[in-house]
């Protein structure tokens, strides 16, 4: 059994796992100058790079919970800075419902989270997942998707 | 409800004059109250169609259905197939159309209108008549309905009997159709739209959370509700991948390059991925049909995922699946104006 003071300690010890779906053209730029930069920022989001945030089909979010992510993050060029002119209006529509849907199966809305970053924005890149990986200590690990086969 | 001899007299005759091959209709079904569905290829055969309000099957499956067939049997015969469609029927070829998987060509629609009515929810009128088996069901005046069953009749309101789906439709009468029977009635007397959806919405997290936990849990992983859905028709789903055979020659970089997205078993969280998949999947296309929800064995509600989409997609979107073949699908589209304030 465990005691209070201890449930705080693995409360304070938890490290959500994020799973960032990064755009090649901006986000990703943005995280690697974010790294160049030195800026110091927490180290639980495993990067994938996508050609484009119009290329986040919902099954990868889905799935990500499925395989334990705590929290999924899928970020893009900002509106009119698309490398392919309109994959990110596209993204945005579509994980817009992917969002709702996921509230109102009961999921957090804070696990789900769609930003703009650009290439020249690394502060801002380190602000989304310092922010994201902050609000994930505060819900805990994600269990509800998560694979129980 | 419309007088059901003008429609088949224009099945008699479309099928007398060899401008259709078949006409999908209903007749009386041989197990049950529902009427069902019947392919009529010669011009007697169109003397046993009916309508009435057990004629609940969204139609449109068959046209995939045949479909497939007609690939398969290599056939010949190009001509057009009649179908009765309702305006769910409707709204769903409607969306087949949209996306090229059938031709305006290959379809002759016999659009019949519910007008103030709709179809029965077996499930409320077994509760309804406690016990006793209906053997027909119509319409009486004014919003009631009338149920023959073994010793005698009971009229109940329509709306205590009526398909969920039916009380909250916007169109009761097809917008595409080749030959139209009864009034298009846009006023129906049966409440607001997306009742239960705004309903559940309003609930807590945790509520939310529990409910569909417990639904989930007990969803057998049958597939039914996929089908018998219309829009389901692609030849291989991501739940089960057909086409990977894995063989004693397939090597284990084959395997591992596989991407597995969901697992067959009937767990929580691998039920929990079939559904939301499949809702997203249908997200803009669903026309509401509730058949999902109808045929599934261990009743889970089917109808409030696919509705809580079709909601956003109205609400911020301004959209309708079903309505026009030439708009664009609702997820191959944008607008500037698209919500924009969830984005960090
Ligand atoms: S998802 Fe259900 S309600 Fe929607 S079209 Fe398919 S069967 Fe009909
Ligand atoms: S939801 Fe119902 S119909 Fe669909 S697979 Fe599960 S048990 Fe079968």
């Amino acid at each position: 059994m465990q005691n209070a003071a201890a449930a705080r300690h693995d409360a304070q010890e938890f490290e959500p796992k994020v799973v960032a779906f990064l755009c090649k053209w901006c986000s990703s730029a943005g995280s690697d100058l974010a790294g160049v930069s030195r800026l110091k920022y927490p180290a639980n989001a495993v990067p994938i790079q996508v050609m484009c945030s119009g290329s986040v089909s919902p099954i990868y979010i889905l799935s990500a919970f499925n395989k334990g992510a705590d929290g999924v993050l899928v970020s893009g060029c900002h509106p009119g800075d698309c490398h392919y002119l309109k994959g990110n209006y596209y993204a945005r529509r579509r994980l817009f419902l992917v969002q709702k849907l996921l509230q109102f199966v009961g999921v957090e809305a804070d696990r789900f989270r769609m930003s703009w970053v650009s290439a020249a924005e690394g502060a801002k890149f380190a602000e989304v997942i310092t922010d994201f990986v902050n609000d994930l200590k505060a819900l805990g690990p994600q269990t509800k998707l998560k694979a129980n086969r | 409800m419309v007088p059901v001899d003008d429609i088949r007299a224009r099945a008699r005759d479309l099928l007398q004059s060899g401008k259709v091959r078949a006409v999908l209709g209903y007749r009386r079904g041989t197990a049950g109250l529902l009427a069902e569905p019947a392919f009529m290829t010669t011009a007697e055969e169109t003397a046993a169609l009916v309508l009435d309000p057990t004629c609940v099957e969204n139609l449109a499956l068959y046209l995939v259905n045949e479909k497939k067939r007609m690939k398969h049997a290599r056939q010949s015969d190009r001509r057009p197939l009649g179908i009765v469609a309702k305006g769910c029927d409707s709204r769903a070829i409607t969306v087949l159309l949209q996306e090229n998987h059938i031709r305006r060509d290959e379809v002759v629609v016999l659009g019949v209108s519910c007008e103030a009515g709709g179809m029965v929810d077996t499930r409320k009128l077994n509760k309804a008549l406690r016990g006793k088996v209906a053997t027909q069901v119509r319409f009486d005046s004014e919003g009631d309905i009338n149920v023959s069953h073994l010793g005698g009749s009971t009229t109940l309101p329509a709306r205590d009997v009526l398909a969920n789906r039916c009380l909250e439709c916007a169109r009761a009468y097809p917008l595409d159709a080749d030959f139209l029977f009864g009034e298009k009635v846009e006023e129906r007397p049966y409440g607001p739209r997306f009742t239960a959806v705004a309903a559940f919405a309003e609930t807590s997290r945790e509520e939310r959370s529990a409910f569909w936990d417990a639904h989930f849990e007990r969803c057998i992983r049958c597939y039914a509700c996929r089908a018998v859905c219309p829009m389901c028709y692609c030849d291989e789903c991501v739940v089960d991948s057909t086409s990977f055979i894995v063989g004693p020659t397939t090597t284990a970089d084959e395997k591992a390059d596989r991407v597995r997205w969901i697992n067959r078993s009937a767990t929580r969280s691998e039920n929990a991925m079939y559904h939301m998949v499949r809702a997203m999947h249908l997200a803009g296309r669903c026309t509401d049909c509730g058949e999902c929800e109808r045929v599934c064995p261990v009743n889970i509600p089917l109808r409030l995922l696919n509705t809580m989409l079709e909601r956003e997609a109205l609400e911020m979107f301004q959209y309708t699946p079903g309505l026009d073949a030439e708009q664009p699908s609702l997820i191959s589209s944008f607008r500037d104006g698209d919500p924009n304030d969830f984005v960090r």
